[in-house]
């Protein structure tokens, strides 16, 4: 069960080192495609490192009126959350480091622990636009979840596990999922945008009303470690839904081309609109989004009971 | 958020805001997400140019005052240079009329350009954001032929224009203005079916006719709520007798309209500049201009790009002035915002203040 060594799996691959550089390198991708897209040059391949770099090496300022421990703390446990995600996703066409039955409930709970902590570390500090952007990620998190949550299920009901490496199994000798269950792949994908607070969902950040939202107050580890968590949970969710709807991952060619043709999607989508208002946001969620996630996964539940 | 009864929950956006790139301090009491109050003050980057003018000679003003604006460096010239030469007697060349309405003209494709920007960018629509600068740059080329200039082209003498446009130069305005033209009908498209966009200006803002004239609204702010307000069509200068310019009017009134009016605007440049090239009056340039200008005060109009601007000039005989009093359009449409703001979104407020295109350091002088 078990095909990596426990260190391995947890400090180099596929968690640790190996998810870290390869979070940074698809965040060079979207910000190169969204440059390309607005007709700019976009940066050069070693910048999100570099940016990286340079914030932890700066100073980390912890301002008056915050929990210390708190304030610390939640970008590691933030990470922390979405580098354990990816022992049980099959990261790089390989195996799950990890699986049990019920692995892809834990995998999105975890994933969710990074908006979680954000929205925390908004809240910790006295900052008006941190309060106001860690209201808005929370009330973000409330509209997409329970959709992004739904979508993923419908291959799991078609595969009838909820396990992520059955699912994967399964999709890569079926027809790929995104074609029966359109409503499902749109769903999750754009709930993946949501989830990473990417335009036009960023009305948490955004940065002509309220700075950078939950962040605003963050500087130099803190805030290098919450962008590294975002990256690495741009993959891990990239991972997740190409392998539950675009035919399942079987080798590490199959998921850069899958992953990075997901990515090519979600940047065309990044560049097409203007911002949410969080009302809106709210709004498109749950009457449309939820709405339709849920219908088709009770025709889902019918065809299973049916057949 | 903290909903004391007694403590307000206040957003303060500027003096230093990324929301607003020039200084001019705002604070929003907010309840959740809606604003219930709004509070304005200025006076950030107040250079006291007025007060510096009566210390130079009526020449040297026109530079100090090309620098009121970065944006709309021209029309304060311009403005200017109508009022000195209406105290002087001096009537200005045609040819040198036609010139100055000419880069009038292209100075708001390329404020007007800029604001769709900018708005577009408040909004969180940055790939609008780049493409209408891109495009901007091709009126900043244009402006850079005619004057060697980009931003402050300083076209005005007192008493003419310092630039002819010649058949070539005509040309590549000409080429110039048809791309900008399919560019601005492609916004157009943009701005009017995009629904993400829609959701965000339309019905935002919202101000009636009645409002606008009570709140003393000028410029493409008053025009969208359907006030009929444009110095160009009023009291024409230049050479705005000659070639009319056709009002472009919304009553609709929210943000939208403001959208549409400005870029109806551009369309309606783009005719103006292209009717005057084909009519291109000949001769002079300048005309002699006295050093010393008669005692005696008056005022003078032009339409910024924001809207009215407005020059009293005061000379007491000698070669400085007496007093120069700008007033500028931006000023008068801060009512409207302040107004506007209470009942909508926090979300909102960027982009109503963007609304007005409004510029602090006009604003501030």
């Amino acid at each position: 069960m078990y095909n990596i060594p426990a260190l391995v799996a947890i400090l180099v691959f596929p968690s640790g080192i190996f998810l870290l550089a390869y979070g940074l390198f698809y965040e060079w991708v979207d910000r190169k495609l969204v440059a390309r897209y607005q007709n700019r040059l976009g940066p050069r391949w070693f910048q999100p490192l570099a940016d990286i770099l340079k914030l932890l090496a700066k100073e980390e300022i912890v301002p008056q009126g915050v929990q210390t421990m708190l304030f610390v703390g939640l970008p590691v446990v933030g990470l922390a959350g979405a580098l354990t995600s990816a022992l049980y996703v099959p990261m790089f066409g390989l195996e799950p480091s990890f699986s049990f039955n019920g692995d892809l409930i834990v995998t999105l709970y975890l994933l969710s622990m990074m908006t979680l902590c954000l929205g925390l570390a908004g809240a910790n500090t006295v900052d008006r636009f941190s309060l106001i952007g860690a209201t808005r990620t929370l009330t973000q998190l409330f509209s997409y979840e329970a959709p992004f949550l739904l979508a993923l299920l419908g291959p799991a009901i078609v595969t009838g596990s909820w396990q992520i490496r059955q699912i994967n199994d399964y999709a890569h000798h079926h027809l790929w999922m995104a074609l029966p269950q359109v409503i499902g792949f749109v769903v999750a994908l754009v709930g993946l945008m949501g989830k990473l607070e990417m335009p036009p969902f960023d009305a948490p950040e955004a940065e002509t009303e309220i700075v950078s939202g939950a962040l605003t107050e963050y500087s130099g580890r803190g805030l290098a470690l919450f962008r590294i968590g975002k990256d690495v949970e741009l993959v891990i969710g990239l991972t997740l839904i190409s392998s539950f709807y675009l035919g399942g991952l079987a080798n590490p060619l199959e998921f850069i081309v899958k992953t990075l043709g997901l990515l090519v999607v979600i940047a065309g989508l990044q560049s097409l609109f203007a911002r949410l208002r969080i009302d809106q946001t709210v709004g498109l969620w749950w009457r449309i989004g939820a709405i339709m996630a849920l219908v088709q996964l009770l025709v889902m539940v019918g065809i299973r009971m049916v057949l | 958020m903290e909903a004391h009864e007694s403590k307000k929950f206040v957003v303060p956006i500027g003096p230093q805001h990324p929301a607003l790139k020039e200084p001019g301090h705002f604070e929003f009491s907010v309840d959740g997400e809606t604003v219930t109050d709004a509070s304005l003050r200025l006076g950030f980057v107040h250079r006291g140019i007025e007060k510096a003018t009566e210390g130079r000679t009526w020449v040297q003003n026109l530079y100090l005052l090309e620098r009121i604006c970065g944006i709309c460096s021209d029309v304060h010239g311009t403005a200017y240079s109508i009022g000195v030469e209406k105290l002087a007697g001096v009537t200005v060349p045609p040819r040198a009329q036609a010139i100055r309405t000419i880069v009038a003209e292209l100075e708001r494709i390329h404020s007007h350009m800029l604001w769709l920007g900018v708005a577009a960018h408040e909004g969180g629509f940055d790939t609008l954001f780049m493409f209408s600068w891109r495009d901007r740059e091709t009126v900043m080329d244009l402006l850079e032929s005619i004057s060697g200039n980009r931003v402050n082209y300083s076209v005005n003498l007192l008493g003419g224009v310092k630039f002819d446009i010649d058949e070539k130069q005509a040309g590549e305005i000409r080429r110039g203005l048809d791309y900008l033209e399919e560019r601005t009908r492609h916004y157009m498209k943009v701005v009017t079916t995009d629904e993400t966009f829609l959701g965000r200006t339309r019905g935002v803002g919202l101000m009636s006719k009645q409002q606008a004239e009570l709140l003393g609204a000028v410029g493409p702010t008053a025009r969208a709520s359907g006030v009929e307000r444009d110095v160009r069509v009023e009291s024409p200068y230049l050479s705005y007798g000659e070639f009319p310019v056709n009002i472009m009017l919304e009553t609709a009134g929210d943000l939208q309209a403001r959208f549409v009016v400005r870029i109806n605007e551009l369309f309606e440049t783009y005719r103006l500049i292209r009717e005057i090239l084909d009519h291109m009056p000949s001769g002079e340039l300048t005309t002699r201009m006295p050093r010393r200008i008669p005692e005696g005060e008056t005022i003078s109009r032009a339409e910024a790009p924001r809207g009215e601007l407005f020059y009293f000039i005061k000379s007491n005989g000698s070669d400085k002035p007496e007093r120069i009093k700008v007033r500028t359009p931006s000023l008068c449409n801060w009512g409207s915002v302040i107004s506007m703001a209470v009942g909508h979104k926090l979300a909102d407020m960027p982009m109503l203040l963007v609304g007005i295109d409004p510029c602090f350091s006009c604003n501030d002088r």
